[in-house]
């Protein structure tokens, strides 16, 4: 405990300045209550619509792949850690294992997941006529 | 005080009731997932724990990552059928899914 | 890993590579005959593989599979129920006119999902194998998603199936606390040095039969059971209850008998109160339906309560009665919902009674398969459903389980009720509107053969079933 008291004494300074000002600003401070007071400062520009708006379904797709491509990467770390002692063999084992990921992403290119415009998976839909 | 074994049994077994209450408690699909996420990190916290105190053979570890990786998949998955849900219902409340007798 | 384990482990890389195949199919070359031929074919390769497999076995593989004539012989059986599925699947989305090249991709992974569970013996392949085929089955299930049943019915499986494999790692996590082992041979030996049960021992196992009971659909984790049925498109409900069942009961069986956890007593009533709860919710709840697919639906959850007679039954018998039953049961689902599923318009599925009215005069052939497959779920003579409900009430009287075996019976005779009245519905004279909406527009050749080849094995099994009884007895001597 004898070591500790200087972290208190820091932690109570730090809180004691935001709390100093905000005390001085209150009491020091000129009040007004004006149209655009209440409104949230956005460089100038007066802000539009509730920010609870949905997004295009297309942001979803990008979190997904980037999560799902992400963590595989976990194996590779693992892999690299101990690459020497795995040798060859487990250098195969990863080329398969980037393989299928690498297949997984032409995959997706193929189908139009990662075009990024007005009409997504255009290609599916293409096929999709011929085939009906 | 060292951190022992017991206080990531804690831990983990804090995060298993959590998740099971949020299972239970929430009718979004969303809320439901993010219960189930926490059962599955709860588990994994314990085999760490185990791993790191217990056996020190790192298989514990291993499957933790197996499991990490599941999940995302898992939740890829769940993701893509809640956005059915919404296209088909108009919500993602489990509760106005009810198409089905029983 | 040696070149003999290579080739022990080729059915589940030939699986995989299937899988990936069919998917680059479907980016590349996207013809539904052409993916749907492709998967059959990566299935039948697989299938060939079992036999070099073989040859190679026993043989543990980096210690998470266990390639044993165990292993081997569910792998042979799930692969064949598989190219079954993927067989009647082809008439079913051609019907449906849309996008039905990943289904195949799908039907794959479940397939590697299974073939992994049913040779895992480690922890790590279990839960592995289990969430492949969980994963999976949310998007089969979920597969005609401009249904809003099938969604529901995808939501359902996905919340309770994702909440019962987190139970099912919570309690590998407790087990491998205990005992510092994975592998269930390590973890056997660990038990037996310990002695006997403890706290944690069975809470683990409590919550690893939680997750196992409830992909398998015992009563009382049976709730998911009914919509699944009705809301999956009717192929992946053929999956659902014919195969995934399979590949459970093949890992339970063998992870119940390493463990010697037949033996303590707490897991036997565990067992015994699974078993009465599934044969009497499900039969009862049945008689109550309307709904072919609901029906069968409870009438699988009776099935697993038999099954589960069998598992009680200690020793190599009730191991060979439960392989047997499985392997009937498989065939007997496959059929019932494989002709659901030849009968099933563009826009829903075929599972109205009035949609069976009086199919025997319309198309004999279906209706004779039907109803032998109802014959086979009630267990009348000349049926593999006979035999293995044979098997597992003489096993039940091997181990002087009584009651278990009493209540066994009482249970067959509540369940002929329902399914006779199912089989006098196909017999009925069909009504006029009946005959003008005549139309089997799910039905393809590949289904056709596959749906005549699973006709034909029932049979076959009802009345000679020596052949695939000495097969079993090998593969189950091995485990």
């Amino acid at each position: 405990m004898q070591t500790v008291w200087p972290l208190f004494v820091y932690l109570a300074a730090a809180a004691a300045v935001p709390a100093g000002m905000i005390m001085v600003s209150f009491v020091l401070g000129a009040r007004h209550s004006d149209r655009a007071t209440g409104e949230p400062y956005e460089s100038g520009i007066v802000s539009t619509g509730s920010a609870r708006l949905r997004f295009p379904i297309h942001f979803y797709l990008v979190a997904m792949f980037f999560v799902i491509f992400d963590l595989e990467a976990v194996f590779l770390f693992a892999w690299a850690v101990a690459v020497r002692e795995l040798g060859w063999a487990g250098f195969a084992e990863a080329l398969v294992f980037i393989g299928v990921l690498v297949a997984a992403l032409a995959y997706l290119w193929r189908l139009g997941a990662l075009d990024w415009g007005p009409k997504p998976f255009a290609r599916l839909s293409h096929s999709r006529h011929k085939d009906s | 005080m060292a951190i022992g074994l017991e206080h990531y049994l804690v831990v983990g077994a804090v995060l298993f009731a959590l998740g099971l209450v949020c299972c239970m408690a929430r009718r979004t699909a969303i809320g439901i997932l993010i219960g189930i996420e926490l059962i599955l990190n709860a588990a994994n916290i314990n085999l760490i724990a185990f791993d790191r105190f217990g056996t020190g053979r790192f298989d514990g570890q291993i499957f933790a990552v197996f499991v990490i990786i599941l999940a995302a998949c898992e939740a890829a998955i769940a993701l893509a059928i809640i956005i059915g849900m919404f296209m088909n219902f108009g919500t993602i409340d489990t509760d106005v899914a009810d198409k089905l007798e029983g | 890993m040696s070149s003999a384990d290579w080739i022990a482990i080729s059915p589940l890389i030939a699986v995989a590579a299937a899988a990936v195949v069919v998917m680059m199919l479907a980016a590349f070359w996207r013809r539904h005959a052409i993916v749907a031929a492709a998967s059959m074919i990566g299935l039948a390769v697989a299938l060939f593989c079992v036999l070099p497999a073989r040859s190679a076995a026993p043989r543990m593989v980096t210690g998470l599979l266990a390639i044993d004539e165990f292993g081997l012989f569910y792998v042979g059986l799930l692969l064949k129920g598989s190219l079954a599925v993927a067989a009647v699947s082809y008439g079913y989305l051609r019907a449906r006119g849309r996008d039905a090249e990943e289904y195949y991709a799908l039907l794959l992974t479940a397939t590697l999902g299974c073939v992994t569970l049913a040779v895992s013996a480690h922890f790590v392949s279990f839960f592995l194998g289990l969430e492949i085929l969980s994963v999976s089955l949310y998007a089969l299930i979920a597969y005609t998603r401009e249904r809003a049943r099938s969604i529901e019915a995808g939501i359902k499986y996905l919340v309770l199936a994702a909440g019962s494999a987190a139970f099912l790692l919570f309690g590998m996590a407790l087990l491998y606390a205990e005992y510092g082992a994975m592998g269930f041979a390590p973890l056997a030996k660990a038990l037996k040095a310990s002695g006997g049960a403890n706290v944690y021992m069975l809470a683990g196992m409590a919550l690893i039969l939680v997750g196992a009971g409830f992909k398998l659909a015992a009563a009382p984790f049976h709730l998911w059971t009914p919509d699944v049925y009705e809301g999956a498109p009717a192929p992946a409900t053929a999956f659902v209850a014919g195969v995934s069942k399979v590949a459970m009961a093949a890992l339970l069986l063998r992870f119940l008998t390493q463990l010697g956890a037949t033996d303590s007593r707490p897991i036997l009533i565990a067992l015994s109160a699974l078993a009465v709860a599934s044969m009497f919710a499900g039969n009862l709840l049945a008689l109550l339906q309307r709904n072919v697919k609901r029906i069968l639906a409870y009438s699988s959850i009776a099935h697993i309560g038999y099954l589960l007679v069998a598992f009680i039954a200690a020793g190599p018998m009730g191991a060979e009665a439960a392989t047997f039953y499985l392997a009937a049961y498989m065939i007997t689902t496959l059929i019932a919902f494989g002709v659901v599923a030849a009968l099933s318009p563009r826009d829903r599925d075929a599972d109205a009674m009035e949609d069976y009215q009086g199919l025997f005069w319309r198309r004999p052939w279906m209706g004779g398969a039907f109803v032998a497959a109802l014959l086979s779920l009630a267990g009348i003579p000349l049926t593999a459903g006979f035999i293995g409900k044979y098997f597992v009430v003489a096993s039940g009287i091997g181990s002087a389980l009584w009651a278990l075996v009493l209540i066994l019976a009482l249970n067959s005779a509540i369940g002929l009720f329902y399914y006779l009245r199912s089989v006098v519905a196909v017999y009925a004279r069909p009504g006029e509107e009946a005959k003008a909406a005549d139309r089997a527009p799910g039905f393809s050749l590949a289904g056709g053969v596959a749906l005549a080849v699973l006709g034909f094995s029932l049979i076959l099994l009802g009345v000679y079933p020596a052949p695939l009884l000495r097969l079993i007895q090998t593969a189950i001597a091995s485990l």
